[in-house]
């Protein structure tokens, strides 16, 4: 079950629970304080830079540890076969238990470099085990170890990222699973996988506010995450058209396209109007990814319009719903409201939104470095012909 | 389950009558669902497409629609948001003014980034500063600053940072001064050098003369990044040479004093670059030292030297946090 100390993670969750009302100034510095101390968290956790160098010169240790054993065994022959990996992969797992254990590190920056290490060290080894140096990889098996390992250090760490690839291994393991016994397996395909994400989705949110699962809160937001985009994939008309390519060697349109058009340009839709209705962030978030994977879908097979006129157009079309949702929503209406949340975010603090606006927004044309050289024609860069056929 | 919580704290006497009371009141409130980051994003969406689309369009079509066509569409946006900013702004104060609305903040990098396409399109179609690429770059660049300090938009400030760079000579962007250090790198490196210490300095200067501090940051931000990049491509560039001890020690002068103000601040971001990149600085030299053993000795050493320093960095950041919060 989980490392971690599950009084203290209780305890965590009380706290954060009362900061809220701490920051909302509900209750007085003194009684968080007489709060704190009457349930105390041991783990060491520190903010979120730390945690980064941690993380960071944790793997530095660990790349140049392993690098040092590995030129040690070098004289051997031991080092080329999968069960170097392996043995690199259990002294991470070492590490990393007794840095939760004896240290009580909690999301510290350590664990979670340790964690990422010892995963990817034991699926490179599974990976070299199973491909005997030619070309046929073995998916299945694969998928299915991976599967495993991660399901275990899911169970054991909670871990977001490695629930993420827990899940997402999961699908891939039942689909390699399906086109190898089921006869058509391949054109049912997308049907089942579309009941396997429905299925682990709704498992998800039954399970959400369950006590069992109580520490796994975060593990299972990542498949809330993970299993729509999953549903989601399994009928968009670009993935079945690729794999139906690649896998069956059938170019050109899908059999019953219209049905995965359909799902292609629905779903999306259904998404954003079941957030909206159940209020869950997770559902109309993903939805507006949706809509974005949908238009390039689209964009992919018919061209309608030029794509400078279409972004233009996009643009506008926007700014001007978005102006509206602004003028909507003046006063809150529906129990949804415009204003900022009153939770401190650390985006915020780092100036996040800046920096990104700067990234985009900032490439002006550049000006040549000497100025002997005219400013010739198509000095903008980026590919595109110049017109002059 | 919240209830139980909050009886049961109140049971323990941890929270007074008075806080229970505030809390059951703030959950008789109805539960407001904020969008206001989805809605952010979708502007941002709006505007990045609206910019790249004209932008396009005026490449796409150079040829065959009027210039003047071209340029009346975008110099319309850009006055139509310029205008609607001028309306709907706050007074202008040395502190930080916040926007009227999330809006507001968007359509002004709209007309900020259409006012870029259009000087862009001048110069290129005709040719309005002639040669004198200087003030092709230097007009909007200082356009820019005055905007993001005129209306408070750290976005833009931001771009104008970026755009002192372009003026300053450098379109490249710092994380690529390290991987090609082959093409005229001398130069770059200077420019890059004083640009950095440029930005500093504003940094500072937004401190000490109180005049919109909360762009302090930005400034810090990109100044710190930008002065150890050049500093680091510096000492390598020089590798051989004798001047690249003076590149070193460039590298300890600037982290004496970001290391001091970060401790002041309590900025743990800045105090975690100051000991990365220190790092990175002091590990070039060991293993320099340990290489010029010229055996595998040295690589063993090496080897053992990022092991047992990573541990002990390990430790001092993990002590600088506490000194930190402590402080």
């Amino acid at each position: 079950m989980i490392a971690y100390n599950k009084t203290w993670l209780a305890n965590l969750r009380l706290r954060d629970e009362v900061k809220k009302n701490l920051q909302q100034g509900n209750i007085s510095k003194a009684e968080f304080d007489a709060i704190t101390q009457k349930y105390p968290v041991g783990f060491y956790s520190p903010n979120i830079f730390v945690r980064i160098g941690l993380f960071i010169l944790t793997c530095v240790i660990m790349s140049f540890g392993d690098g040092l054993l590995s030129l040690m065994a070098a004289s051997g022959n031991i080092i080329t076969s999968f069960g170097w990996f392996f043995f690199l992969g259990l002294l991470s797992y070492g590490g990393l238990e007794l840095m939760v254990n004896g240290q009580n590190h909690y999301r510290s920056g350590v664990d979670d470099a340790l964690l990422f290490i010892s995963g990817c060290l034991f699926s490179i080894g599974f990976g070299i085990m199973l491909s005997d140096n030619n070309y046929g990889t073995h998916y299945l098996p694969l998928s299915g170890l991976i599967f495993l390992l991660t399901l275990g250090l899911t169970i054991r760490f909670a871990d977001m990222l490695v629930t993420a690839v827990c899940c997402i291994s999961f699908f891939a393991f039942l689909f390699f699973v399906w086109i190898k016994i089921v006869p058509a397996g391949l054109s049912t395909a997308p049907f089942m996988m579309m009941l396997a994400a429905a299925t682990v989705y709704w498992l998800a949110r039954k399970y959400d506010t369950h006590i069992a699962c109580i520490n796994y809160a975060n593990s299972l937001v990542i498949l809330q995450v993970v299993g729509p985009a999953a549903l989601y994939a399994s009928g968009n008309y670009y993935v079945i058209q690729t794999l139906s390519a690649e896998m069956m060697h059938q170019a050109g349109p899908v059999a019953f396209g219209i049905v995965f058009w359909i799902w292609t340009m629905g779903m999306p839709l259904i998404c954003i109007a079941f957030g909206i209705k159940n209020k869950s962030v997770i559902l109309l978030r993903m939805g507006l990814i949706m809509v974005t994977a949908a238009a390039i879908t689209f964009r992919t097979y018919y061209h309608i319009l030029p794509t400078d006129v279409m972004l233009t157009l996009a643009g506008v079309i926007l700014i001007a719903l978005v102006y509206a949702v602004i003028k909507y929503l003046k006063t809150p209406k529906h129990g949804f409201t415009y204003a900022e949340p009153d939770e401190v975010m650390l985006a915020d603090q780092l100036k996040i939104e800046s920096l990104i606006v700067a990234e985009t927004f900032s490439h002006a044309p550049a000006a040549p470095a000497n100025d002997n050289v005219k400013f010739g024609g198509g000095d903008f860069g980026g590919g595109g012909s110049s017109g002059a056929f | 389950m919240a209830d139980n919580l909050y009886n049961n704290l109140h049971a323990e006497g941890l929270i007074s009558d008075e806080s229970l009371q505030k809390i059951r009141l703030k959950e008789q409130k109805p539960l407001l669902f904020s969008i206001h980051w989805e809605i952010r994003t979708l502007l941002y969406a709006g505007v990045l497409m609206l910019t790249a689309g004209l932008g396009l369009l005026i490449y796409e079509n150079i040829d065959t629609i009027g210039h003047q066509f071209v340029l009346m569409l975008i110099a319309a946006i850009c006055l139509g948001c310029f205008y609607y900013c001028f309306k709907n702004k706050l007074p202008f104060s040395k502190e930080k003014v916040s926007a009227p609305n999330s809006f507001f903040d968007y359509i002004l990098l709209l007309a900020s980034a259409s006012m870029l396409i259009f000087v862009g399109y001048l110069q290129f179609e005709y040719k309005v500063f002639g040669t004198n690429y200087g003030m092709a770059t230097f007009i909007p660049m200082l356009a820019l600053f005055f905007i993001a300090y005129y209306f408070d938009h750290i976005g833009i400030l931001s771009m104008a940072m970026a755009n002192l760079a372009v003026w300053m000579g450098v379109s490249v962007p710092p994380q690529q001064l390290l991987l090609n250090s082959d093409f005229d790198s001398e130069t770059i490196i200077y420019t890059y050098l004083v640009l950095g210490i440029v930005l500093i300095a504003a940094a500072y200067a937004s401190r000490q003369f109180k005049f919109k501090k909360h762009f302090k940051f930005s400034y810090q931000h990109y100044g710190i990044h930008v002065a150890y990049i050049a500093l680091l491509a510096g000492y390598f560039h020089y590798y051989s040479s004798i001047l690249a001890a003076a590149w070193i020690l460039g590298i300890v002068l600037l982290s004496f004093p970001t290391y001091t103000d970060a401790f002041k601040n309590k900025s743990f971001y800045f105090m975690l670059l100051v000991v990365l990149y220190s790092y990175i600085a002091l590990s070039s030299l060991v293993v320099r030292l340990f290489l010029s053993v010229g055996d595998v000795g040295g690589v063993y050493l090496a080897l053992l030297y990022f092991i047992g320093s990573g541990v002990g960095l390990i430790f001092v950041l993990i002590n600088l946090n506490k000194k930190l919060k402590a402080a």
